[in-house]
């Protein structure tokens, strides 16, 4: 099928909300390379489980293209144009199935060597998407709280050193009563500036009580889709095991499985209000690697994919300590709540996680005005990044966590 | 691709600068002066040992300022006695297989990092047994098992076949002594360690060391002797590097090459378990200069070459997750180093011009004098005395 034969029908398998959405932008959609229709309908799908923030994202970069002259719009499609496409892979069932699609386009260019020509496609697209898309600044700068090192013991190494060169490093932090200002500032924001997915909690191990029971919150922890994840490790070997049978499953096999799981394939059930945040646990534990088996990815990854896509005013993540190394066939088999756990590595862990969350939330939108705390929990250090503080500099006045936010306000 | 060639100049000029920090080379404009070379005229039996830094590190963690601390042993004794190319550039698919075979080639070869075939294009390997007339104990791979059981030898099209070196994959070896010797069962099972890229995916047929009992009969070990012995390690690249030592002592093959992998481990996304990889390969390089130095065998006649096959997404690729994977093909990734250290190399010296990671079997064939006909690249000017 090309983009020109689409039709209404066409998108007969997608969700409601997604099979309208498709169903309004198919003019354009008919005039889109593959390359990129594909990369776009994948959000498409998606479109009834979206938080908002992506809806908005999504329905503007349509209307852009909806609006753009023949001209304007040929020469934005003109890089994916000319990355030729062979008919085995035109002809597969790009529109209905755009995630396996993906995977056998993904391995094409890298064989073809125009893994290259891809990257400069979509960046080129996506530059345009910035400049020409009105940025929505939070209606309040956001904020981050990444706490690190629950459980684990100080290092010689010193931490938040990438932070620190943007912010201020305070080395002594009373941290008495430190994580209830932080959980109170979480909650006092999410009362004041209420918001759809606007507000979350994201722990390494289990939730704190407060934060379970505030609706106000999103709430993600890796204790809870354990259970998940070693639902996910069934069903994969059993895939492996029954395509096993037939040829060996390749990894883009593997992956199309895997994204095609649903929260109710993996046991997490819920109500229909729910369905963004189930299916945003489905895609952690099925597209993050290492979330599965370490607590400590698992936040960074949730942290990340959190900003990336919910873009929210307010986010917590706290670390906890990771289960220890293993071989990967026991890391996959194993509970790893009941594991030894790794306690100086977890930290290390944590200190690059606290330096992505970062690195992610300044690609949002009012980043300029957004502010960052990282803090070793328990300890006396922690960064602060805010346009109210000095970039580079190091504080070893005693200070409270209460001061510190006031400074950073 | 335009501005890979930029990227990678600017990445060469820091690592210079990083290693200038650490005072501890000269710069490119000392190779037409007086670096000294510890043997003016080559011994007549040349050895080769070719250790990839394998698994993806980022200068970020090993030559920027910051990740100095993390290979002590190539910065304080190993640079030192080297010459260190500081861009190398790999244009080719990002996956640790088929890298490595296109570092084994000399072609950027294009197949399914994940599938279990072999190189299309005629290996180093097949090239100095073919050129050299050498028999297979000459010629010895030691690879990690994910999938680099078939990078020996190529699928046969471009070269007479049965030309290809012994290919050992230490951990299958120990996986299947494990199996067949229920007395040694328990242990050393974390040396197994394997395929960090896809942790659901593992080829169907890894079968390069079908005999593995005959295997370290060759190599003059008692099962129980290598399983034992394989307890008191640390990781599956401390296993690789002990049978290489035992290969070096029964077979002192001329040509011998090792891919380590622990560093991989990266794409569980733990960051620390990342770090400790780069350490201990940092370690084991310096080792294996230790063995080589010591056995009668190599010492003074031995070049060992340390090229990674290519590092990892930078942190600020917005389409990857930092130094967790190399999937996003971003310039950083491509942009590497290489080390040559050798009676024939010049000791101290840093060389900021750009190379290809093709270029390392044209520059093993000019260097052991055999053909390499199909390899693309050029050789190495700087290493061949």
């Amino acid at each position: 099928m090309k983009p020109g034969d689409l039709r209404p029908e066409s998108f007969a398998s997608y969700p409601p909300e997604a099979r309208t959405l498709a169903a309004k932008y198919l003019a354009v959609f008919q005039r889109m390379p593959i390359i990129l229709l594909a990369l776009i309908l994948r959000e498409v799908i998606q479109y009834d489980w979206s938080f908002p923030a992506e809806r908005e994202k999504l329905t503007g970069q349509l209307d852009l293209l909806v609006g753009m002259t023949d001209a304007s719009f040929a020469a934005l499609m003109s890089l994916f144009n000319a990355i030729p496409l062979p008919n085995q892979l035109s002809t597969l069932k790009w529109a209905n199935q755009p995630q396996p699609f993906s995977e056998r386009l993904t391995a094409y260019l890298w064989t073809q060597h125009l893994i290259d020509d891809y990257h400069n496609a979509t960046q080129a697209y996506q530059t345009f998407l910035v400049r020409a898309l009105p940025q929505t600044r939070p209606v309040t700068p956001r904020w981050t709280f990444v706490v690190i090192g629950r459980g684990s013991p100080k290092l010689h190494r010193p931490l938040f050193q990438p932070l620190a060169t943007h912010g201020t490093l305070f080395t002594q932090v009373d941290s008495r009563g430190a994580l209830e200002v932080l959980e109170a500032a979480l909650r006092e924001r999410a009362h004041q500036y209420p918001m759809d997915y606007g507000h979350w909690y994201i722990d390494g191990g289990d939730l704190l009580q407060a934060e379970a029971v505030d609706s106000r919150l999103t709430f993600v922890s890796y204790n809870a889709p354990v259970p998940a994840a070693k639902r996910e490790f069934t069903l994969l070997n059993r895939f492996s095991r029954e395509a096993g049978s037939r040829s060996a499953p390749g990894p883009e096999a593997v992956g199309s499985y895997i994204s095609g799981m649903s929260p109710e394939d993996l046991d997490l059930t819920g109500t229909s209000s729910d369905v963004p945040l189930r299916r945003f646990q489905v895609n952690l534990i099925t597209q993050g690697a290492g979330c599965q088996i370490f607590s400590t990815t698992f936040v960074q990854w949730a942290a990340r994919e959190c900003l990336h896509r919910a873009q929210p005013l307010t986010l917590f993540a706290r670390f906890a300590t990771r289960q220890c190394n293993a071989p990967m066939e026991q890391l996959l088999s194993r509970d790893p709540l009941k594991q030894p756990q790794d306690a100086e590595g977890s930290l290390i862990d944590a200190d690059m996680g606290a330096y992505y969350t970062w690195i992610n939330q300044s690609r949002l939108p009012g980043a300029e005005e957004a502010r960052f705390l990282a803090w070793f929990e328990g300890q006396s250090v922690a960064c602060a990044i805010s346009p109210t503080l000095p970039e580079g500099t190091s504080s070893s006045q005693s200070i409270n966590m209460e001061q510190i936010l006031k400074q950073m306000a | 691709m335009d501005n890979l060639w930029q990227i990678a100049q600017q990445r060469a000029l820091s690592r210079r600068d990083f290693l200038r920090s650490a005072a501890v080379t000269g710069v490119a404009t000392r190779l037409l002066g007086f670096a000294p070379l510890r043997a003016a005229v080559m011994p007549r039996e040349q050895k080769t040992v070719v250790v990839t830094f394998g698994g993806g590190a980022r200068d970020e963690e090993t030559f920027a300022p910051e990740g100095q601390e993390n290979i002590p042993n190539l910065m304080n004794k190993l640079i030192p006695q080297a010459t260190f190319f500081t861009q190398v550039v790999n244009r080719g698919i990002l996956g640790h297989y088929v890298a490595t075979a296109s570092l084994a080639t000399g072609v950027y070869e294009s197949f399914d990092n994940f599938a279990d075939v072999a190189p299309k294009n005629p290996t180093v390997f097949e090239y100095l047994r073919k050129g050299l007339n050498r028999p297979s104990k000459d010629v010895w791979v030691i690879a990690p098992s994910n999938g680099f059981n078939r990078i020996g030898q190529s699928d046969g099209s471009l070269i007479v076949p049965g030309m290809g070196a012994q290919v050992i994959l230490p951990k299958h070896l120990l996986a299947s002594l494990l199996r067949t010797n229920s007395a040694t069962s328990s242990g050393p099972e974390f040396l197994l360690q394997d395929n960090y890229e896809d942790l659901f995916f593992t080829p169907l047929s890894v079968d390069g060391d079908s005999h593995p009992t005959r295997l370290v009969e060759m190599l003059l070990l008692s099962i129980d002797d290598f399983v034992q012995h394989a307890k008191t390690l640390s990781s599956a690249d401390e296993l690789s590097v002990y049978v290489m030592r035992q290969l070096m002592r029964q077979f002192a093959p001329s040509l011998l090459w090792i891919t380590l992998h622990d560093m991989d481990i990266a794409h569980t996304g733990a960051y620390s378990l990342y770090l400790d990889g780069i350490q201990r390969t940092d370690r084991l390089c310096a080792e294996i200069w230790q063995m080589i130095e010591s056995d009668p065998e190599y010492k003074g006649r031995t070049t060992m070459l340390i090229p990674p096959d290519f590092g990892r997404d930078s942190d600020f690729s917005a389409s990857g997750n930092g130094f967790q994977h190399h999937r996003t093909g971003d310039p950083l990734s491509r942009t590497t180093w290489m080390m040559a250290l050798g009676p024939h190399v010049r000791q101290n010296v840093t060389v900021d011009r750009p190379l290809d990671s093709l270029d390392l079997v044209p520059t093993l064939g000019a260097m052991r004098h055999f053909a390499t006909p199909l390899a693309h690249g050029k050789p190495i000017v700087e290493v061949l005395g």
